[in-house]
């Protein structure tokens, strides 16, 4: 089973949870290639953006979700662009 | 002016009559509407500011008071319909009404800093004082799982508010 040392694991899809004006979990570790989904179980939009631009949902409406591919290593600190005491961490190893 | 408004809706909070089935002398028909007359007070303000304000922080933040309060208020009236709860006028949203109706009126005297001053200030004033009804009042009163549930969702939204407004209340002031 040599070959198995050898490729990549599989992707898998991570979720963030935005309630009550926070980001569950805050902080989260994925693997390149992983696919992040955010969803808004608030009352009224939110955004998860990027401190350094790397990403940026735009507005998410309520009770709707976005999602992102994670391309790029890095620590990535991000808020929500209408409310900036939300924050939290996306570490992509 | 404007302390006397508050003093008298913040007393309110306290003067609510002991007629629901709560400790808190409310009843969900009344937290209700109480609920929806408190968000639309904001969104009044938020309008007003949006257009009368010249400063982009200002604008912006009302703009955000418009948007989560039209939010909550969508799911107050979504979740009264569902519970067949028809919002029942009482002494803290008819003191609310009063304080939004009373903080409008002084706030179409105003122009520039003046009115952004008098704005930021009212919306600190009022963010607190709906937590405290919510604290005191509104979630230890509610009966209805779901409606207290929406009200605990809630809360953190009013303190991000709160929040953002004192920001803009500090930044605004005279530096020394």
């Amino acid at each position: 089973m040599g070959l198995v040392a050898v490729e990549r694991p599989k992707p898998k899809t991570h979720t963030v949870i935005i309630e009550g004006m926070r980001f569950q979990p805050e902080s989260l570790t994925v693997a390149r290639g992983d696919t992040i989904v955010w969803v808004n179980k608030d009352m009224f939009p939110h955004t998860a953006t990027s401190e350094g631009g790397r990403f940026d949902s735009q507005s998410i409406q309520a009770e709707k979700s976005w999602t992102f591919t994670a391309g790029k290593k890095g620590e990535f600190a991000y808020t929500c662009t209408f409310h900036p005491t939300m924050k939290a961490v996306l570490y992509v190893k | 002016m404007k302390t006397a408004a508050v003093t008298v809706a913040v007393a309110g909070v306290f003067l609510l009559p002991v007629a629901g089935p709560s400790a808190q002398g409310v009843n969900d028909a009344q937290i209700a509407s109480t609920v929806v007359t408190a968000n639309q007070v904001d969104i009044d303000a938020g309008r007003l500011a949006a257009s009368r304000s010249t400063n982009g922080e200002v604008k912006t933040f009302a703009r955000l008071m418009v948007t989560d309060h039209t939010g909550v208020n969508k799911s107050a009236t979504d979740l009264a319909a569902k519970l067949k709860v028809t919002p029942q006028d009482n002494p803290t949203s008819q003191s609310l009404k009063a304080d939004g109706d009373k903080n409008l009126a002084h706030l179409k005297t105003l122009k520039g800093t003046a009115f952004d001053k008098a704005y930021i200030d009212h919306e600190v004033a009022y963010h607190q004082q709906v937590i405290d009804a919510l604290d005191r009042t509104l979630i230890p009163g509610a009966t209805n799982e779901e409606l207290k549930a929406l009200l605990v969702k809630v809360r953190p939204a009013f303190v991000a508010h709160l929040e953002h407004a004192k920001r803009l209340q500090a930044s605004a002031a005279p530096k020394g």
